[in-house]
């Protein structure tokens, strides 16, 4: 599962610092251990030097001190066997009454020989740490420490971070507004942080290269369609002064009609896609207020023969007034294309309803196929299988064109088996 | 009636030069901007047919240079770019009427007829064949005395029908010019095939002279 930067450091922060304080806790405690046991035996060293030089000045204290009492030290007769001068030192457990339990005593163990070379054995002691409620105490303060600061790590990092990511999420934000080839270009987040800097100027390099690869294939299909333009019109006027030819029978006549017929499909398609690069190169630049009310009755008017013709029932609902701000001959491609389109696939006897509020037009038709594929009809050269006649770019027009304009949208609808297509505009 | 073409692609130039020919015109044609601006300048002309792009320069100031002259020639541009922005300034600048690459010959007929029409001082202003007459600025047509009310849709049909009559219109011409620009051909060759059911309907009842004959599947021809 993915995880932002932020739950992805932490998860290892923790896991880090756990480690990282258990391996100090444990180097801390051997070299505290350590300067401590070394202080203690100092002073042990230092309490045995002093004790020999008393029992050299003051012999009584040999035979006076054969147990622990109040000096915390005793001297006892030794036998050669036992005899060490070495320092020993030990760690023992001595009942304190205080505690009333056993405690850790630190012993030092030697032996030494009085004025007149007998030798005794020295033991002085002193009580020591108690490692245990030590390790409890460190452990504790520890697992504190940690705590602390793996709080206040996540506390930083959702602050730091969360400021530190802001340039980032904006550029995220900008990318997911841009459209590529629109009109919103891609706008650059300024930061402090270089990195991201670094990723606005490739973002920006590549959106750059991409445009140009992009404007170099629209410019190809716009110079195509150009340079096609002047052999279709050679072919077909030669076909025409053909087709005036009054000497050609049935059989040529026919099939040079044929012929002209399929390029007459070839012109419209060229057409189409030249109407599509030059709305997409943004050729179509002036904008007015453009009154749809009044642009639909006019096509419909254009149009009423050919709707009489198909039987079909057209109706123009005008519940308020619909004007948005744009280039009247889009305008005018759009809508036709709409109702064209809306006439062509309703069947003889169908009925075409356009709705026209403040803010959507709605053109309905009823329609021999089920629901169209609202994925896929903008795209161009989508065809509906029964379609031998249309070229597929009718309705991808209408969505450049729409996409000219923030405001405006369009969108495609199945209801009451009737195909909608609802064009909308956002206020502004 | 004189024509001048201003047409670079030789091709295009002969073919509408062959067919004009056939409809009495003069024809005249000019393939760089320097000599059609010459022949702009220096001879009358009914109608002068110009190219946009030209080898030596851009249609459109042959256009400027007119104006500037102070010449008065009826202009229609004929552009393979079809660019809104060449329309509109080729309109602003004075032309009469554009037309987009390829078009149909007839269709063009139509378009100069209809600019030398209206450019026409005096004389004669309706379109008339037997004894069936268009007058195109009132959109009227009369059979004898009598007017024949038509629908704009047959009224169309019957113009282009008027512009050249005895010869083949195809049905995808007509098709063209009275669905306008994006048409899909299927349903509409039917639409048409309807209209003139009705307008030879029409005109029959009206008592008039002429009759549309179809020929083979090709078209209709007025008779």
């Amino acid at each position: 599962m993915a995880v932002s930067v932020k739950s992805y450091t932490n998860r290892f922060l923790v896991i880090a610092i756990l480690a990282i304080i258990a391996v100090w806790a444990s180097l801390f405690y051997a070299v505290l251990m350590d300067e401590v046991y070394d202080n203690i035996d100092d002073g042990l060293k230092n309490q045995k030097l002093e004790i020999i030089r008393e029992a050299y000045s003051n012999p009584d204290i040999l035979e006076n001190s054969g147990s622990f009492g109040i000096n915390q030290f005793r001297i006892l007769p030794a036998g050669d066997d036992k005899f060490l001068e070495k320092n020993h030192f030990s760690k023992e457990l001595v009942y304190m009454p205080y505690d009333d339990e056993d405690e850790p005593y630190r012993i030092l163990r030697t032996g030494f020989y009085s004025k007149d070379r007998k030798p005794y054995q020295l033991e002085i002691r002193t009580s020591t740490v108690e490692e245990d409620d030590f390790l409890i105490d460190l452990a504790f303060s520890l697992a504190v420490l940690y705590v602390v600061i793996v709080l206040s790590i996540l506390v930083i990092n959702y602050v730091v971070l969360n400021r530190a990511w802001k340039p980032f999420n904006k550029i995220l934000d900008n990318l997911s507004r841009y459209r590529f080839g629109s009109t919103v270009p891609f706008v650059p987040v300024t930061s402090q942080i270089k990195e991201f800097n670094q990723l606005n100027e490739q973002i920006l390099r590549m959106i750059d290269r991409n445009e140009q690869l992009f404007q170099q294939q629209k410019r190809f299909i716009e110079n195509a369609s150009h340079e096609l333009q002047t052999p279709l019109a050679i072919t077909i006027n030669k076909l025409d002064l053909l087709v005036d030819d009054e000497s050609l029978g049935e059989v040529p006549l026919t099939k040079i009609a044929e012929a002209k017929q399929s390029l007459l499909r070839l012109v419209g398609l060229n057409k189409s896609l030249l109407t599509l690069s030059r709305i997409e190169n943004q050729q179509y630049h002036q904008v007015e207020d453009v009154n749809f009310n009044q642009l639909i009755k006019n096509l419909m008017e254009d149009l009423v023969d050919i709707v009489n013709f198909r039987e079909i029932e057209a109706d123009i609902i005008e519940e308020d007034i619909f004007i948005t701000r744009c280039n009247k001959d889009l305008a005018h491609i759009l809508l036709s294309n709409l109702l064209r389109n809306a006439i062509k696939y309703s069947p003889k006897g169908g009925k075409i309803l356009v709705h026209i509020g403040r803010r959507r037009i709605a053109i309905r038709n009823t329609g021999t196929s089920e629901a169209l594929n609202p994925d896929y009809i903008f795209e161009r050269f989508h065809k509906n299988t029964q379609d031998a006649q249309s070229n597929g770019l009718g309705l991808s027009i209408v969505r450049s064109i729409v996409e000219n304009y923030p405001q405006m949208h369009i969108s495609y609808t199945f209801e009451d088996n009737m195909h909608v297509f609802s064009l909308l505009q956002s206020e502004n | 009636m004189k024509v001048l073409i201003v047409e670079d692609e030789v091709e295009i130039a002969a073919s509408v030069r062959e067919f004009l020919e056939k409809e009495n015109f003069l024809v005249e044609c000019a393939t760089t901007y320097a000599s059609g601006l010459d022949k702009a300048l220096n001879y009358p002309y009914d109608c002068i047919l110009l190219d946009i792009m030209l080898p030596g320069g851009v249609g459109l100031d042959i256009l400027r240079e007119l104006k500037e002259a102070g010449r008065k020639q009826a202009v229609l541009i004929l552009s393979a770019k079809g660019a809104v922005e060449d329309k509109v300034l080729g309109l602003e600048i004075g032309a009469d009427d554009y037309l987009a690459k390829p078009f149909h010959l007839s269709e063009l007929l139509a378009r100069i007829k209809s600019i030398i029409r209206r450019n026409a001082q005096h004389g004669e202003k309706l379109l008339t064949y037997k004894n069936v007459s268009l007058n195109p600025e009132r959109r009227q047509v009369t059979v004898g005395a009598l007017e024949l009310l038509l629908n704009r849709k047959e009224y169309d049909i019957l113009y282009y029908f008027l512009l050249r009559p005895q010869r083949l219109m195809e049905k995808t011409a007509l098709a063209e010019a009275v669905w306008g620009d994006y048409i899909d051909q299927s349903d509409n060759l039917d639409f048409i095939y309807s209209q003139i059911k009705n307008l030879r309907r029409k005109l029959r009842g009206a008592g008039a002279d002429v009759d549309i004959q179809a020929v083979y599947g090709v078209g209709y021809k007025l008779i």
